[in-house]
């Protein structure tokens, strides 16, 4: 059984959580498409913390003595998956970012190659 | 016939113009560029003093981007050959016209210039070697060909490859992973005897401390390799 005093204590943490995430995106520092997963893992660990019953229910079903270690465990599961989609998008973006520097360097070539040749032209013309 | 140097530079200050200048004297008939990967010394500044043919990354790439800006660069202007020669001097651009001569006659779609054919020249250290022979053996029992110096940054290309690299390029330690997905695709592969030279300044991408990952990094990546070749086909 999970004594009210942790249930506080865990529900104390998770509002906190809740109210800098919620700060973060209104002052736009945080892209919502990220800040979406936390928000679920926020209330899902909300909803649980609030009903232990449910807690002690899906514990027993897992083979889980203790409702505490089951919130523990499922929030360390989903920290994981926070961090597996993070992983990917650095790896996207670092992919992005190639292309994008790599398409800046050879158009910035170009430009001071036809500048070169105008340049050039401009001269004979003279 | 358009043939491309491609020579990467990061932190080369002390022998990129002696590089340009034996690409100049000694390729004739090869264009080059010189891409500077966003080097923290005056690379680039001694490039301009010299109108030396630059393309210059604004950010880091890592050695792997920055010669992909160069086979880029190869694709967009229509080259038919692209050679990669390192910025720090170690390689030799007589053996250039050879090479591209062979390449055009056998019809090859890469030919690698290795050291280890005729056992001449700059032969790198006993560590290395080890670690270059256990290459050699992974890449003869993945693609069954035997690339004795896997390792080489001298290769050059037909345009074919030129395509897939603008495409697609590892990202760092890319040598012996990208010979792997040529192999893989069934294109032909031929390596020539050159001689290489110690590297004449700067230091060495692959420090010892690194060598470790090193290994583990470019295994994962060969066997990554065959298994994305193998869904392509599917």
């Amino acid at each position: 059984m999970m004594t009210l005093k942790i249930q506080i204590i865990i529900g104390g943490v998770l509002l906190m959580g809740l109210i800098a995430l919620v700060n973060m995106i209104k002052r736009r520092k945080m892209d919502l498409k990220y800040a979406l997963l936390w928000i679920i893992l926020i209330i899902g660990l909300m909803i649980l913390d609030l009903f232990p019953g449910l807690m002690d229910a899906l514990a027993a079903v897992v083979g889980i003595s203790s409702a505490v270690n089951m919130i523990f465990f499922m929030g360390f599961c989903f920290s994981l998956g926070i961090i597996f989609a993070l992983t990917v998008a650095v790896s996207r973006m670092s992919d992005r970012l190639r292309k994008l520097a790599q398409a800046l360097a050879l158009t910035e070539k170009r430009l001071l190659d036809l500048l070169e040749k105008g340049e050039d032209t401009n001269e004979k013309e003279i | 016939m358009k043939k491309l140097v491609i020579i990467p530079a990061y932190n080369e200050m002390e022998s990129i113009v002696n590089t340009v200048c034996d690409v100049k004297e000694r390729a004739l008939g090869f264009d080059y560029v010189v891409v500077n990967d966003c080097s923290t010394d005056s690379t680039k500044e001694i490039c301009l003093e010299n109108e030396i043919n630059l393309i210059d990354l604004p950010v880091n790439l890592g050695i792997g981007g920055a010669v992909q800006t160069g086979y880029r660069y190869a694709f967009d202007n229509d080259y038919d050959i692209a050679v990669q020669v390192d910025g720090d001097g170690q390689h030799d651009a007589a053996f250039l016209n050879l090479m591209a001569d062979e390449l055009e006659r056998e019809n090859l779609h890469m030919i690698i210039g290795s050291r280890f054919i005729s056992g001449e020249g700059f032969q790198s250290s006993g560590v290395r070697r080890i670690g270059i022979r256990y290459f050699n053996y992974l890449i003869k029992i993945l693609t069954g060909k035997m690339v004795t110096d896997p390792t080489s940054g001298l290769r050059m290309v037909n345009s074919q490859v030129i395509e897939l690299y603008a495409n697609n390029y590892p990202k760092d330690y890319p040598e012996p992973e990208s010979v792997v997905a040529i192999l893989r695709k069934g294109m032909n592969v031929k390596e020539v005897p050159v001689l290489m030279r110690e590297r004449t300044g700067g230091v060495s991408s692959i420090s010892m401390k690194r060598s470790v990952y090193y290994m583990i990094k470019v295994t994962l990546a060969i066997l990554m390799e065959c298994l994305r070749d193998r869904r392509d086909k599917k």
